[in-house]
């Protein structure tokens, strides 16, 4: 009996050895396979970003997990595939290619990167199969295609946001440095274009990708006359360069950040140059894991399965969030993608556990904000929600949490 | 007058890394093109004993030093002495080969996200309308120090001697009783340490990442070319030129009408070494005669 379960298992080794690809299977026997619903998952894996590809992967895994256990979607269970994307779009289309030609899935979970979601976007718009993006950010995804949704808002609406802010706070000049790369180009132009009346842009640079001496530039800053500082840079590092360099010369002005200064670590890094400044980014996830609601209740099952989130429970929340919105629409309306897809453009506000959202008529996500962050001590808090009208709504939409 | 403290600035931390490589190449004439790795496991190491062990800076500061130190040891042993008789050639692929190893293992140890050394004392002085931070003085200040150390080292003492005279001729010195081979390894350790000195610089004065090692390496070797290949005093002044040159070209305004946009920073100053070499092929401070 051992024996030829060692053997069935060798077997099994030997065919998971041929198959191409990595395959997160959950469930389905070879029996069953004929009922299995699959749904596909792109994001990447290794490399870089796997710190977030991996926390959104596991944050899909357990909305299908809940629902098999729960009986599956009409009876069939069903089958998340996952597929490495590598946060680039030569994988990503790949990984597309093979999901909606070979797996036949009925959906994707993915891109993360918005590299991947904009490669894998024109497969599976030919292929009518929806694919929702947890986190792609990029402002190209808006157009990317009908079949194509995200739960994450674009980028293209940061400048809305700041806007904002600006005015609340009432500042009025503001001074902006870039590191001349895809993502903080997309921003400066989304704050250029969506300045509100009676803010100027008094001081604007692009500087090289990774500059880490910003010395004169600080110093011809400082002749400059502004209120307001936006450090825009690809990634922490470049950011406490830049604010440090600032505050050095004795600048006391505000100074507000974007995504990449959404980072525990910049606090460690530059404790006293960035005392109170504002990070503006997603919301943090709030729920911590004690408390009853759904969300803390995920936060326990993901720490019991997979340990802390390596980048952001966040992220992982809105995987999770996606997953199930696929899943429940499934069940209602059946597999074919086109049925889903209008379904998804008709589904009023989805109480997820990130937020409550629904989809705009460009698949943008309508309901998830921007929050507003300040350093405290060289501690992240969340200051403040900044609730975002999509470009493409005329009704506003701030209904949030 | 502020653009000249930023270009001290920013001029000591490619002095520091150019200088030891000048002397390098003028001996050896071999490029150690894994010298920005070199640099980083210094400011690391000293991260790690500052932030992670919490020991004072002075043993941090060695600390950071014997492990620069420790790899140009192994890159000269390894990675240098068994080729660069062959070919000097041969060493240009050996260290790249050295960099991503220690690329790789600098990743693995480290992790990927910035690193940097806070010292309680970072307040900011001002004189005359100039400002700079205490710590970036005592950088300044330190390079300044260590500089003259290593010009007093090599024009004042025996051992100095020795190493210029393996630098004019290699057999000539050996057959003089000058242990030759002794004296290159030394050569490329002290490189190492003033590697490992400006890894500190970084680790203080901004911040370390992974990514930073191989800009660094064509930084210094940009002051090596253009303070003529292998003179250790040119290496020292171009660096500071450059770094002056940098700070000119995005923060004067030029003819009072414009701004340089700020991402030509790095490119105008190498762009007029380019057109300076077109002239005078030999760099900026080596007489022709010395060429030869």
């Amino acid at each position: 009996m051992k024996r030829t379960l060692a053997l069935g298992a060798l077997a099994a080794l030997l065919l998971a050895a041929c198959q191409p690809t990595q395959t997160g299977t959950t469930g389905g026997t070879s029996s069953s396979q004929a009922s299995v619903i699959k749904i596909g998952y792109i994001g990447p894996l290794t490399g870089d970003a796997a710190s977030f590809g991996n926390d959104d992967l596991h944050g899909a895994q357990i909305a299908v997990d809940e629902v098999n256990a729960a009986g599956g979607i009409n009876g069939q269970q069903v089958e998340l595939i996952a597929e490495d994307g590598r946060c680039n779009g030569s994988d990503a289309a790949s990984a597309a290619q093979k999901l909606v030609n070979v797996d036949h899935v009925v959906a994707i979970i993915g891109g993360q990167c918005s590299s991947e979601t904009l490669a894998a976007a024109p497969i599976v718009e030919a292929a009518h199969v929806v694919l929702i993006s947890p986190v792609s950010s990029s402002p190209d995804v808006t157009h990317a295609g009908d079949y194509v949704f995200r739960n994450y808002p674009s980028d293209g609406l940061k400048g809305k946001a700041l806007g904002t802010y600006l005015k609340k706070a009432a500042f009025k000049k503001l001074a902006i440095i870039s590191e001349n790369t895809d993502f903080c180009q997309g921003i400066r132009s989304s704050v250029a274009k969506d300045l509100p009346s009676g803010v100027t842009i008094v001081f604007d640079e692009l500087v090289d990708p990774g500059t880490k001496d910003y010395r004169s530039l600080m110093t011809r800053l400082r002749k400059a006359d502004f209120d307001v500082f936006l450090a825009n840079g690809q990634s922490d590092a470049t950011d406490a360069a830049m604010v440090t360099q600032l505050r050095e010369l004795g600048m006391k002005q505000q100074i507000v950040g974007t995504d990449t200064a959404d980072s525990a670590n910049l606090g460690k890094i530059a404790t006293k140059a960035v005392e109170g400044m504002k990070p503006l980014s997603v919301p943090s996830l709030r729920a911590t894991g004690s408390g009853s609601t759904p969300a803390d209740a995920f936060v326990r099952t993901f720490r019991g399965k997979y340990g802390e989130a390596q980048q952001s429970m966040f992220f992982a929340a809105l995987s999770y969030d996606a997953t199930s919105v696929i899943l429940r629409t499934i069940g209602q309306v059946g597999m074919d993608g086109t049925k889903i897809k209008d379904a998804l453009y008709a589904m009023p506000p989805y109480h997820g556990i990130a937020g409550t959202f629904s989809f705009d008529s460009n698949g943008d996500v309508i309901g998830i904000p921007f929050a507003m962050k300040v350093f405290k001590k060289g501690v992240l808090m969340q200051a403040e929600l900044i609730p975002i009208e999509s470009s493409a709504m005329t009704e506003s939409s701030s209904s949030i949490q | 007058m502020q653009l000249l403290i930023n270009a001290l600035i920013a001029g000591s931390l490619a002095a520091l890394l150019a200088s030891g490589l000048s002397l390098v190449y003028g001996i050896l004439r071999v490029f150690n093109l894994a010298l920005g790795q070199t640099v980083l496991i210094g400011g690391y190491v000293a991260w790690w004993l500052f932030d992670g062990m919490h020991l004072p800076m002075l043993v941090t500061i060695l600390g950071g030093i014997g492990a620069g130190a420790l790899v140009s040891w192994l890159t000269y042993d390894v990675f240098v002495k068994p080729f660069y008789r062959r070919h000097p050639h041969l060493t240009l692929v050996t260290t790249i080969a050295l960099g991503m190893m220690l690329d790789a293992l600098i990743l693995l140890v480290f992790e990927e996200r910035p690193r940097s050394i806070q010292l309680t004392w970072g307040r900011t002085l001002e004189f005359g309308g100039m400002i700079i931070g205490v710590p970036q003085l005592f950088l300044v200040i330190t390079t300044l120090v260590l500089l003259c150390l290593f010009a007093f080292l090599l024009h004042s003492t025996a051992f100095g001697r020795r190493i210029r005279a393996v630098a004019q001729q290699d057999t000539a010195a050996m057959s003089l009783g000058v242990d030759a081979p002794s004296l290159h390894r030394l050569i490329l350790i002290m490189s190492g340490v003033l590697a490992a000195c400006g890894g500190i610089f970084i680790a203080i004065d901004q911040n370390l990442s992974p990514t930073l090692a191989f800009p660094l390496t064509i930084k210094a070797y940009a002051a090596v070319t253009a303070g003529g290949m292998g003179n250790v005093w040119g290496t020292i002044l171009c660096a500071y030129l450059i770094a002056l040159l940098e700070q000119l070209v995005v923060g004067v305004h030029w003819f009072g009408a414009f701004y340089v946009p700020a991402g030509f920073q790095a490119t105008v100053p190498l762009l007029f070494i380019i057109i300076f070499l077109l002239f005078k092929p030999t760099g900026l401070f080596l007489r022709a005669s010395r060429a030869a």
